[in-house]
């Protein structure tokens, strides 16, 4: 047995198990008959079984230094230190495939097992079971891992050194995966609700899926956002590359949809946007995945292999079909009744998603424009962070303000409490802007801390209304704040991942606006001013790390100590790799990239300081987006275990 | 150590990246910040800012150069332009088909806006139709007692 022939096999496996489950299914919606459901529930189980035989397959070549297939002997070295072997299974297109069709497998295989609803299961299995036949139909006809080589070399050029240089690389792509792998959740739900004519209850039964996507999308563009500042040597966290647009226009549909849910759960109203907005959402990632591995778009997470491109425009448009043709029924058979008060919560979170969409749109245009513009005039253009970040700016404005109000207004109409906490709100605002302005700060960053003090205003204000309805109830004020952060997850964690997202908006506002940049060549032992900072070069040395050369500075930073950025020279590549060396401040980061070295005697080096206010805030900005995320998320698994103990007592 | 710096220039010359001998030129955060608005023009997707090829490393001397002459930010980017046509810079000038781009946002707001607003209108108009007269509810109560 090889490691080719055991994928393959198991590849085929999947493939049949896949297929079976989708006939199940079928059979199961026209017979009617739910035994065929509990069929088809186990094709889920054998199919993920097969494909994590795939995945340790291809596992099982990497870490044994196995060449004898397309995958390793393309991708893989045997002097990449072990983790790095590990993760070579997604550092190009055929493993990343494999992936994607692992994670699909084992979402079918948890859907499965929370169906409730028997007239809608059918269609919930076989939508997340077409899915998934569809990317094992990749992997065995168009973009095989496990194509054997007929003459095995001994060794290999290594995954793309960016893909080595930082231990992110093995979490970000995952945790992409599985959030947009979480969006056929939905997507499959909502099929099957309007198959099913079952227009109202899929919004809450969903929810959890929802924000399981929401919640990793979150965390997989935190992650790439992170990894871009160690790794791409230029101390951003966000270019506005297409690939990380094609990410974060799913992200914005999802978030779209999760505001216009709650709309049609209290109201039973928008019943067809939020299909069209999942529908979008799901059809977005194979968009992104379209973008990205097609090469239509340059970017410098793209992987260029033309095969897979018209497959996966093949797939999009077939998603778009099915969705847009059950639209266009639901449209003609649903008529929403009911008069709106747009001055309450539902005003306000429709215009959030207004917004949200508003984004959506922006963010494709802009990626598209370039070859919108050259296939109309012919003429070539570029847009990118100038462009976005000055859209953003002003939607991103309206956005805080409808965040932090919204929460707080009832249903239906506007208070005399929410009348009042708006008025605390806007003079808190009102009140910090003018404070950063006579203090010296422009106009962009003055609002960036007025909408931040808002928002703060915001939270307080809903957490006291929170703890006086639970007084009611509860004997003392602390046990009022414990049951409302208890048994108010909903709230809670709503309404920290509004602030994360408030705490985020000023650290990218700060960030962006007090960024400083510069570069200066030192001799060895000479100090010298950069940015600001005055910078002493101590040491210039090179080491030899057998799958990779270093040049290595020892510069010291006052009230920082001493930082290492480093030069890394792969064999596959035909120019420096820099390896910045970053400190973490409360207030600052300093970044230190050696930009050049004197390569004959060693006696001078170049380096750049990129000195950034707040960084750190927006690590920790998302670290409490997705505490919010799971303090809502994890009572799911309680609640439904009780829930299921009862039934069972 | 010796041998490993002997290796490393060999390494260094074999890629012949740049010039060896002559350091890169000190830069300045207002090069920077130019730079960040034009693109890459050999990379993908990259400003010539976050980039290390050779060409930005060139277009940053450039910069650095043209401020000490004393050269205005727009002066320098029409320089590029002229070079490199408008595809050099990353946020298109506003004019022509470009406006399409500029104007998304409002566009998007507008149309999603309408729809919004027609589906409201729409949903009222349905309530007030399905809505019963005081009479009607009148003759209702009264068939229910009646029963």
């Amino acid at each position: 047995m090889t490691p080719g022939l055991l994928g393959n096999v198991a590849l085929v496996l999947g493939f049949v198990f896949t297929a079976l489950g989708l006939v199940l299914s079928a059979v199961a919606w026209w017979a009617k008959d739910a035994r065929y459901v509990e069929a088809a529930k186990r094709a889920a189980v054998f199919s993920f079984l097969a494909a994590l035989l795939a995945f340790a397959a291809l596992e099982w070549a990497l870490l044994t230094d196995d060449f004898s297939i397309a995958y390793t002997a393309k991708n893989h070295s045997t002097k990449s230190p072990t983790w790095v072997k590990f993760a070579t299974l997604w550092a190009a297109l055929e493993g990343s495939i494999l992936l994607w069709a692992t994670f699909q497998a084992l979402y079918t295989l948890f859907a499965a097992r929370r169906l409730r609803d028997y007239w809608m299961a059918p269609a919930v299995l076989g939508t997340l079971f077409g899915v998934q036949l569809f990317f094992f139909a990749v992997m065995l006809f168009v973009a095989n891992p496990f194509t054997p080589v007929p003459n095995p070399p001994t060794e290999g050029p290594g995954p793309n050194p960016l893909l080595q240089n930082h231990w992110m690389m093995a979490v970000h792509p995952v945790l992409m995966y599985l959030g947009f792998v979480g969006i056929s959740v939905p997507f499959a739900y909502a099929v099957a609700a309007m198959l099913a004519r079952r227009y109202q209850s899929w919004v809450a039964e969903t929810r959890w899926w929802t924000l399981v996507a929401f919640g990793f999308l979150t965390a997989a563009i935190f992650a790439g956002g992170w990894w871009s500042y160690e790794v791409l040597g230029w101390g951003g966290y966000w270019a506005w590359d297409p690939v990380e647009n094609a990410s974060f226009i799913p992200w914005l549909l999802l978030v779209a949809f999760l505001h216009t849910a709650l709309v049609q759960e209290r109201r039973g109203m928008f019943k067809t946007w939020n299909f069209a907005y999942v529908t979008l959402a799901f059809a977005a990632t194979v968009f992104g995945t379209f973008l990205t591995r097609s090469g239509v778009i340059q970017s410098v997470h793209a992987f260029v292999e033309g095969a897979v491109g018209p497959v996966f425009l093949g797939f999009l448009l077939a998603v778009l079909f099915v969705g847009f043709s059950l639209l266009s029924r639901v449209a003609s058979e649903v008529r929403d009744v009911g008069g709106l008060n747009l001055v309450s919560r539902e005003g306000l979170l429709l215009g959030a998603s207004l917004v949200f969409a508003t984004m959506a749109f922006v963010v494709v245009l802009g990626t598209l424009f370039p070859l919108i513009v050259e296939a109309a005039t012919g003429d070539k253009v570029s847009v990118g962070s100038p462009f976005f970040d000055s859209v953003f700016a002003p939607l991103g404005t309206v956005l805080l303000l409808l965040m932090g109000a919204g929460p707080l207004f009832p249903w239906g109409r506007l208070d005399a409490y929410a009348a009042r906490a708006l008025s605390v709100m806007l003079s808190a605002l009102a009140l910090s802007m003018a404070l950063s302005l006579f203090l010296g700060a422009t106009f962009g960053v003055a609002l960036g801390v007025g909408l931040f003090a808002y928002n703060l205003v915001a939270v307080f204000a809903q957490a006291g209304r929170g703890v006086a309805a639970w007084r009611k109830k509860a004997r003392g004020v602390l046990a009022a704040v414990f049951a409302y952060l208890t048994r108010a997850r909903r709230q809670v964690g709503a309404q920290l991942v509004h602030f994360g997202v408030a705490l985020a908006a000023l650290a990218i506002v700060f960030s962006q606006a007090y960024r400083v940049d510069a570069q200066k060549t030192l001799e060895v032992g000479e100090r010298a001013v950069v940015a600001g900072v005055p910078l002493t070069l101590h040491r210039l040395d090179a080491r030899d790390e057998g799958f990779r050369y270093a040049v290595i500075a020892e510069v010291e930073v006052p009230g920082v100590g001493r930082m290492y950025p480093r030069l890394h020279y792969y064999p596959t590549m035909n120019s420096p790799l820099a390896a910045p060396s970053v400190h973490y401040g409360l207030y600052n980061d300093d970044y230190l990239i050696l930009q050049a070295f004197d390569t004959e005697q060693g006696r001078w080096a170049t380096l750049r300081l990129v000195r950034t206010p707040m960084v750190l805030w927006l690590w920790i900005a998302g670290g409490i987006i997705l505490f919010g995320v799971f303090y809502i998320v994890f009572p799911g698994f309680a609640l439904r275990r009780r829930e299921s103990a009862e039934v069972a007592a | 150590m010796k041998r490993v710096w002997a290796l490393l220039l060999l390494f260094t010359l074999a890629l012949a990246q740049t010039p060896t001998g002559e350091p890169p030129p000190d830069l300045s955060p207002e090069v920077f910040r130019i730079a960040s608005e034009l693109r890459c023009p050999v990379c993908q997707g990259e400003s010539a800012a976050e980039s290390n090829a050779g060409v930005s490393q060139e277009m940053r001397r450039q910069i650095a150069e043209m401020l000490k002459e004393g050269k205005s930010e727009e002066a320098i980017k029409q320089y590029f332009v002229e070079r490199y046509g408008e595809w050099i810079l990353y946020a298109p000038p506003k004019r022509g088909i470009n406006w399409l781009l500029w104007l998304a946002p409002a566009i998007g707001l507008l149309v999603f806006g309408f729809g919004l607003w027609r589906y409201l209108a729409e949903a009222r108009r349905r309530e007030a139709e399905l809505a019963l007269s005081e009479e009607e509810i009148r003759a209702l109560e009264r068939r229910l007692e009646e029963e």
